[in-house]
Order: structure tokens, then C-alpha cells, then sequence
């Protein structure tokens, strides 16, 4: 992150998401950069437009100079969190991984209060937007599920992370088999909340202590053989940026170097002739939302690669636009007309191509597109399992 | 098989890189791009300069110096890239209009006149003398967009100004891709009652569908309409880049955003692979062969020291055309600065001179001796210079 390698171009500019649809928000290039120059340690921050800024790092992605806008804003948003009292919704979604460990264990109350009219305006009133439904509590989250090991070589530990955990269970399991198809022994080791929607939320402190808790146990798997995986894009950009980034782990040069996404593993193992996945033909045409934090993860789109091999499948990939929802983002009501317009900005783009279903690596990107489009979401793996015959197996000894 | 090796790998996602990924990806090759950042397109007028030497450019390149890199490709070439161009832009839905053996003019925000061979089919009504008048409508608020320098410069310029409720480039465009927006503004436009043979504004007339927008307006108002190009962000830069990248796409190939290339692996005169930086980890793409098209300093393929001039991939020779007293003009202004000769050069098939490398071409604007801005042939020289690199490329991998 360097503020004065910007040379003005705007090509940032061109690319926010928000700027497009927020005249409030100065956009990347003057909240970023041009600002930074005039922030200063001695004076409290009064900056409070940075809160609208979604993190997606598209800003990032497009600019020719190495500036990382979305970092500086990133960092003047923890900074402003700090000086400043946030907003019940700041705190409740800074603190959602609690919230939803809570939600899972009272799943069908939880899930009621959520649906019912009274449920929203207290929603409504924490500052909480609903214009699409809150994701349902499964009561069996996949911390609950037995450690699967089978004696092979590859071993992986997996870090699903909360959106599978507490609303996609049955997504987790496809993972953990599609995997076991592939010999390669699973794990679930202990975890938290990667942090990003405590960081997303200005609160720093939570998002280091998620962190260290993380990096100690990921970081025992890894002296013992594992490497890490990931399926959410988002927990995967925090893993390997933000902890060696603005969280400043101590171990977290570690992490980053044994932590891959779940595709891009797959794609690894397919080249080193380690298996030959053989594909049935799934004769659909998807559209291919890339999440803004696959993107950022610099790792190509291992799953475009993947589907691409699998006959009679059409996949479009579609990177220019932004869901809107950005995780909890968009979940709040002052930024709910931002997150409504980017996103159906990302549906006409989606439903110009014709197909049926919407593919996307990010929960929270399906639940919004889902929601707004009206479209059936798919996981990445969930196609891919598709076309090897992977269904989930009826008896599960628990 | 590996799902990761490409036939070619093209570095740098400007006009050169994906016109030459274009045509590789078109004929069958498996190709990948890697960039690091979005090109100097973006920051272009998106009009297409071949050569302002004359106002024939096909004559224009026969008076260019005998060093200039125009004279590598054949007439023909030159014909078919631009034609090709055309074409794929129309595909596109961003028709291009002009010839190769005419030039045009294109009103510039000074009131002065900027010579290209192609334009935006948004500025093809733009007038090719001081006949014409012109009524200028501008938006509140829009910065670095003055009628009045244009006023001064012309007669029979008049101008009004419409409150588009934001004041942006981005954000006033996005307004004009939405319907209710550009059917309350053409109500209030024919309200006007504007006397004046043409009708002109700055190019923020959309980004997606600006060809059907300013139809749409001349049809309802019955004038001429065309685009003033504006400083960055300019939208019609951005038009051209997204085009051009659909369009790369569409043919098959694969794109790395954020992948700056940081380094190689090679064998006796090859090339084996390039590196390149991602979180964690370096990332190696093989392929059997390479297209350098990073670009110039701007585009970052070129890097100045205080006595130097580098190219950091393939650490290729540079020509520096002499001490650093003779890179800059006194006149900032100037098109005469010495520096604009710094560049790779190549031999006929555009692989780097003075190099064992067999499976390296080079293009656009990181060639040596273009002198792009006296000679006015950025783009046009990129296409160019991409087919003949493309073409090398396949004769040599055959
Ligand atoms: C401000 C400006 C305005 C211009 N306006 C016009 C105009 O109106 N009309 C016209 O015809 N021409 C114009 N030009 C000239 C024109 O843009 C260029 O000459 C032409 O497009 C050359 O493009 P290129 O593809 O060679 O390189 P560039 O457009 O410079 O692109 C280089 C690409 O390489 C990438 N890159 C650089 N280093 C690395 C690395 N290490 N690893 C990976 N990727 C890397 C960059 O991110 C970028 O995507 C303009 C130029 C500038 C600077
Ligand atoms: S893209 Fe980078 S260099 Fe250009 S204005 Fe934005 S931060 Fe500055
Ligand atoms: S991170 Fe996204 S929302 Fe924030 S400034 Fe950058 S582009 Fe805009």
C-alpha cells in the first residue's frame, strides 16, 4: 500500500461498484489515496463516508500502480470504528459469528423471529435491511460432523467457514466427498469466524483475536502434513491477505503459503496426475457470478477451469460486475439502496445471457443474486459434483 | 494432461495484448493473458490513432522515420487489423466508423481538433470543419468539462447546462443506461427548442449501449448528436477496453487480473514459464510461447531510473536513446520528447533483437522508436504491431 505511487488516472474510479450508484461516496481514488494525505494521527477521524465503501477490491484489481485503495480505506475504517460509537448493526454483524452460533443452536426460533413481520422491523430498526430474506439456521452445522479420514496420501484440513457451517451444511458434506472421491483425506479442523465481517465492521480487535485463534489451530494442521482448503473466496482473501496484512499474525506467512482454494487444489492434483476425474455430461447453461473476492485472490478462476472440462456444460463468466451485498455490507439498511442497485445491475448482466442458473463461489453472493433474480444459485462444487454422480450418502452415522 | 499449460501466454491486457489474444484464441490456440492492472485504453478517447502525419495515414506511415516499428508490418496487415478491429466492435455492439486512408477529425473539450482514423460511432457526427453550429449541452457539477474554451474557439457555439441530480462522469453515465433517466432527460432536451445544426455533449452518454443512446437521442430530437471525449475517466476509453476484452473472451481465451508477471523460467533459448506474484505463494504458467505487451511507462512494461531504462520481465535490452539530458523538451507540452524513442527493438518477426530468446514477441507500445504521441499512432500501431506478433507467434509454434 503506497498512497503516493498514484499517479491520478481514475482507473479506480471507474471500476467502484458503489461510486456508480452512491453520490455520497467519493470513491476509491479521494477516499483512498488523495485522502490519505490529509489524514493525521492527531486529529479524531471525521471521514465517516469510508463506512460506505463495500471492500469488494475492485479498485484494487485495476489499478496499474500497486496504490490498494480499498487497503487505505480499509485501515481509515477500522481507525473510524475506533473513534467512533457504530451502529447496533455494526456490532451485531462484527459479532456475527456469535450470532449465528446462537442462531444454530435455536435454529427453528430463530429462523421464525427472522420470516415474521415483527422479526423485520426489529431488524429495521437495528439498522438491519430485508429486502431479501436472511439466510435460514440449519441445526446441524458441519462443526457438529465427525471427522472423515480414509488412509491416503493428500490430506486436507478443511476451513469451511460460517456461511457453510451455520446456513449450507449440505454444501460442506458434498466438499468433504467430492474430496474423499478424489483420495484425499478430510479434516474439519477447529475454527472461528475468518474475522472479515468483524474487519468489515470496523472492529479490529475481534477480527485479530478470531484470527490468532485460527492460525493456532490451522497452523497444527499444517506441522503435521494437511495443507489448508477453502470454498468461500472471502474467507479465503482474509486467510491469506489480511492476516499477514492489517491483522499483522505473527504465523501468518504460514497460512498463506499452505492455503489453497478448494478448485484451485483440485486443479493441482488433476496436474500432477494424481487423479483423472472423469465427467458426465451435464448439458446446462450457467451464468459464472465471480465473486470481486475471488478476484482479489489473484488465483485466476480455478472453477471455470474445472466446469470447462465438463462436457455438454455452457458457463459464462461474468467478472465486470458486483453482487452488492459484499457479506453483511449490504444487510444494513443505510446501505441497502447501494447493495439493491449493484446487484441488479449484476442480475441484467446475469439474465443477458439466457441461462438457467447461477453459479458463484460466495454464499452471500448466491443468497443476493438468488434473491433478486429469482434464479436457482449453485455452488461451484455442487456442479462439479454433479458431473461425477456425488450425492450426499442417505445414512450418516453421527 | 494439464489443465494449466497454454499454447501462448500474452502479458498485459492493453490494446496490443488482446488483439493478439483475440486472433491466437479465434484460431484454435489455447491462450492466457495475465496483467496487472487495467491498460492506458482506459485513459484514451477510445478514438483509434494509425497516423496524424498526413491526412491519408496509410501515407502518413510511409513518411514515419525508417526505424518506426510501422514499417515491420505489411500494408496489408495493417488493413486486416483494422478490419478485423471493425468488425469485432461491431459484434460488440461499439461500432467503429472511419477508414484506413482517411482521417477524421473529433472535437476535443478545448474547442481544438484532434486527428484519428477510427472513431466511436458516438463522435461520428462530430463536425470536420468550422461550419457547423454547435449547441454544447453539459451537466451540473461535471468537473474538467468547460463549454466556454470551446465557445471561444468557435462561432456559432452555443451552450445549456441539465441538472442529472449527480455530478460524476461514472455516476451521470450510469444514470443514461436507465431508461426512466434518458426519457425525462429527452423531454427536457426537445423542451429546449435548440436551433443549432448539431448537437453536442461530453462523452458521458452511457457505458454499455452509449451507440444506441446517442441514436436513440438524434432520432428524438432530430440532429446530429455526438461525444466531446473527456479527460479520464473517460468513458469512451472504457467502452473500448471492455469491448475488447468481451470480445477476447468470446474467442476462448482466459484472463488473469492482478497476476503482475515478476519473473521467468527458462531453458537454453526458451522460455519456459512466467512467474508471477500472487498471495503466498508464486504462480508459474507454462506455454510454449510469449507476447510482451506491457506496454510503455505509463503502461508500466518500461521502467525509468535516474540514467536507465529497464524492462523487468525478461530483463530485455532497452534502447535509451541517449543521456538523460536528451529524454525531455524543455516545453513540457512538447511532442518532442526524446524519451518517446525508449523502447524494445525487434526484428521483422517482432522477437527481441540482440536476444536468444526464440519464443518471445513483442508488441504495442513498449516497441522501441514510436514516438506515439508526434507521430499520433497509439492504438492503430498496437493493432498492428499485435497481428504481426500473433501471426510470428503461430508459425512458430507450428
Ligand atoms: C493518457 C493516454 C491517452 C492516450 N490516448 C490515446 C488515444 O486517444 N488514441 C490512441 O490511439 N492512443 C492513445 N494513447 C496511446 C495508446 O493508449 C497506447 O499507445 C496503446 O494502446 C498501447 O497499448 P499497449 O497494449 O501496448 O500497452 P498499455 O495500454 O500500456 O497496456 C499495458 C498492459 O500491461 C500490463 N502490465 C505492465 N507490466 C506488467 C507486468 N509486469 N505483468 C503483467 N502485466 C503488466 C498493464 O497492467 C497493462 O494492462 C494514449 C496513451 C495515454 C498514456
Ligand atoms: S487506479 Fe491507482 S493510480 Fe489510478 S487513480 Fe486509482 S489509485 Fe491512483
Ligand atoms: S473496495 Fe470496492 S467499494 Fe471500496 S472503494 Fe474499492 S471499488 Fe469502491
Amino acid at each position: 500500500m503506497n498512497f503516493e505511487h498514484c499517479i491520478r488516472c481514475t482507473i479506480c474510479v471507474e471500476n467502484c461498484p458503489v461510486l456508480r450508484v452512491n453520490p455520497d461516496f467519493p470513491g476509491p481514488k479521494q477516499a483512498g489515496p488523495d485522502a490519505q494525505r490529509f489524514r493525521s494521527d492527531r486529529e479524531k477521524a471525521e471521514d465517516k463516508w469510508v463506512l460506505l465503501c463495500s471492500q469488494c477490491k475492485r479498485c484494487e484489481m485495476a489499478c496499474p500502480c500497486g496504490v490498494e485503495p480499498a487497503q487505505i480505506i480499509l485501515r481509515a475504517q477500522q481507525r473510524y470504528g475506533l473513534e467512533h460509537p457504530l451502529s447496533p448493526a455494526h456490532l451485531l454483524f462484527a459479532n456475527n459469528y456469535y450470532l449465528s452460533t446462537l442462531g444454530s443452536l435455536t435454529a427453528p426460533l430463530a429462523n421464525r423471529i427472522a420470516a415474521t413481520k415483527v422479526g423485520k422491523k426489529i431488524f429495521s430498526a437495528m439498522g438491519i435491511a430485508t429486502y431479501i430474506p436472511f439466510p435460514k439456521f440449519r441445526f446441524r452445522t458441519l462443526r457438529q460432523e465427525k471427522k472423515t479420514r480414509s488412509r491416503r496420501s493428500r490430506k486436507v484440513a478443511f476451513f469451511y467457514g460460517c456461511f457453510i457451517n451455520f446456513y449450507r451444511p449440505d454444501i460442506g458434506r458434498k466438499i468433504i466427498q467430492l474430496l474423499k472421491s478424489f483420495k484425499v483425506d478430510v479434516v474439519l479442523p477447529p475454527q472461528w469466524c475468518c474475522g472479515l465481517p468483524a474487519l468489515g465492521n470496523g472492529n479490529l480487535a475481534l477480527a485479530r483475536s478470531f484470527a490468532l485463534k485460527n492460525t493456532a489451530s490451522l497452523s497444527n494442521y499444517i506441522d503435521a502434513g494437511y495443507d489448508i482448503l477453502y470454498s468461500c473466496t472471502s474467507c479465503g482473501l482474509c486467510l491469506l491477505h489480511d492476516y499477514q496484512g492489517i491483522l499483522e499474525i505473527p504465523q501468518a506467512k504460514k497460512i498463506t503459503e499452505n492455503t489453497y482454494d478448494l478448485h484451485e487444489y483440485i486443479l493441482r492434483l488433476v496436474d500432477d496426475n494424481y487423479i483423472k476425474p472423469q465427467f458426465q455430461e451435464v448439458p446446462r447453461k450457467l451464468a459464472y457470478h465471480i465473486p470481486c473476492h475471488l478476484r482479489a485472490l489473484g488465483i485466476g478462476y480455478p472453477a471455470a477451469k474445472l466446469m470447462s472440462l465438463i462436457p455438454g456444460l455452457t458457463c459464462e463468466i461474468l467478472d465486470d460486475t458486483c453482487c452488492g451485498l459484499s457479506g453483511s455490507y449490504g444487510f444494513k439498511k443505510s446501505n441497502e439502496s447501494t447493495a439493491i442497485q449493484i446487484g441488479n445491475r449484476a442480475v441484467a448482466v446475469i439474465k443477458k445471457t439466457g441461462a438457467g442458473a447461477i453459479v458463484a463461489d460466495c454464499g452471500s453472493c448466491r443468497m443476493q443474486l438468488g434473491g433478486l433474480s429469482g434464479l436457482a444459485t449453485l455452488d461451484p462444487a455442487e456442479v462439479i459434483s454433479e458431473a461425477l454422480g456425488i450425492t450426499l450418502e442417505k445414512k450418516r452415522k453421527s | 494432461m494439464s489443465v494449466t499449460e497454454y499454447d501462448v501466454i500474452i502479458i498485459g491486457a492493453g490494446v496490443a495484448g488482446l488483439t493478439a489474444g483475440a486472433f491466437l484464441a479465434g484460431r484454435g490456440f489455447k491462450v492466457a493473458l495475465v496483467t496487472s492492472g487495467e491498460p492506458t485504453a482506459c485513459l484514451s478517447t477510445g478514438c483509434i490513432d494509425v497516423c496524424s502525419r498526413d491526412h491519408n495515414p496509410l501515407l502518413g506511415i510511409k513518411e514515419l522515420p525508417p526505424a518506426h516499428p510501422f514499417h515491420l508490418v505489411p500494408e496489408q496487415t495493417i488493413r486486416e487489423s483494422l478490419n478485423n478491429f471493425q468488425a469485432a466492435m461491431m459484434d460488440m455492439g461499439i461500432p467503429y466508423a472511419g477508414a484506413l486512408t482517411e482521417n477524421r477529425f473529433v472535437l476535443s473539450a478545448l474547442g481544438t481538433f484532434k486527428t484519428s482514423c477510427l472513431v466511436p460511432s458516438t463522435m461520428k457526427a462530430a463536425p470536420q470543419d468550422t461550419k457547423d453550429s454547435i449547441h454544447i449541452i453539459s451537466f451540473r457539477g461535471l468537473k474538467d468539462f468547460y463549454p466556454s474554451y470551446i465557445i471561444s474557439r468557435r462561432k456559432n457555439t452555443k451552450f445549456s447546462v441539465y441538472d442529472a441530480g449527480v455530478s460524476s462522469t461514472m455516476g451521470i453515465a450510469s444514470h443514461f443506461e436507465e431508461k426512466e433517466f434518458l426519457e425525462s432527460f429527452i423531454v427536457w432536451l426537445k423542451g429546449q427548442n435548440i436551433d443549432e445544426d448539431k448537437i453536442a455533449f461530453p462523452a458521458v452518454l452511457g457505458l454499455e449501449s452509449a451507440a444506441e443512446i446517442v441514436k436513440t437521442i438524434a432520432t428524438r430530437v432530430g440532429k446530429p448528436v455526438f461525444e466531446i471525449p473527456t479527460i479520464p475517466p473517460s468513458m469512451p476509453g472504457r467502452r473500448l477496453f471492455n469491448a475488447l476484452k468481451d470480445y477476447f473472451r468470446k474467442k476462448g481465451g482466459t484472463i488473469y487480473w492482478a497476476w503482475p508477471v515478476v519473473g521467468i523460467e527458462k531453458a537454453g533459448r526458451l522460455i519456459e514459464a512466467v512467474v508471477t506474484q500472487s498471495e503466498g505463494r508464486p504462480n508459474s504458467l507454462n506455454a510454449r510461447a510469449f507476447i510482451l505487451a506491457t506496454g510503455s511507462f505509463v503502461g508500466g512494461g518500461l521502467v525509468a531510473g535516474r540514467e536507465t531504462i529497464t524492462e523487468n520481465i525478461f530483463n530485455l535490452p532497452v534502447h535509451v536513446p541517449g543521456p538523460r539530458e536528451t529524454w525531455f523538451d524543455n516545453d513540457y507540452f512538447s511532442f518532442n520528447h526524446g524519451i518517446g524513442k525508449a523502447g524494445i527493438m525487434v526484428d521483422s518477426s517482432l522477437r527481441p533483437a540482440g536476444t536468444p530468446w526464440e519464443n518471445i514477441f513483442v508488441c504495442g507500445g513498449i516497441l522501441a522508436d514510436t514516438e506515439i504521441l508526434k507521430n499520433g499512432c497509439g492504438h492503430g500501431l498496437a493493432m498492428a504491431t499485435a497481428h504481426v506478433a500473433a501471426k510470428s507467434c503461430m508459425e512458430y509454434i507450428r
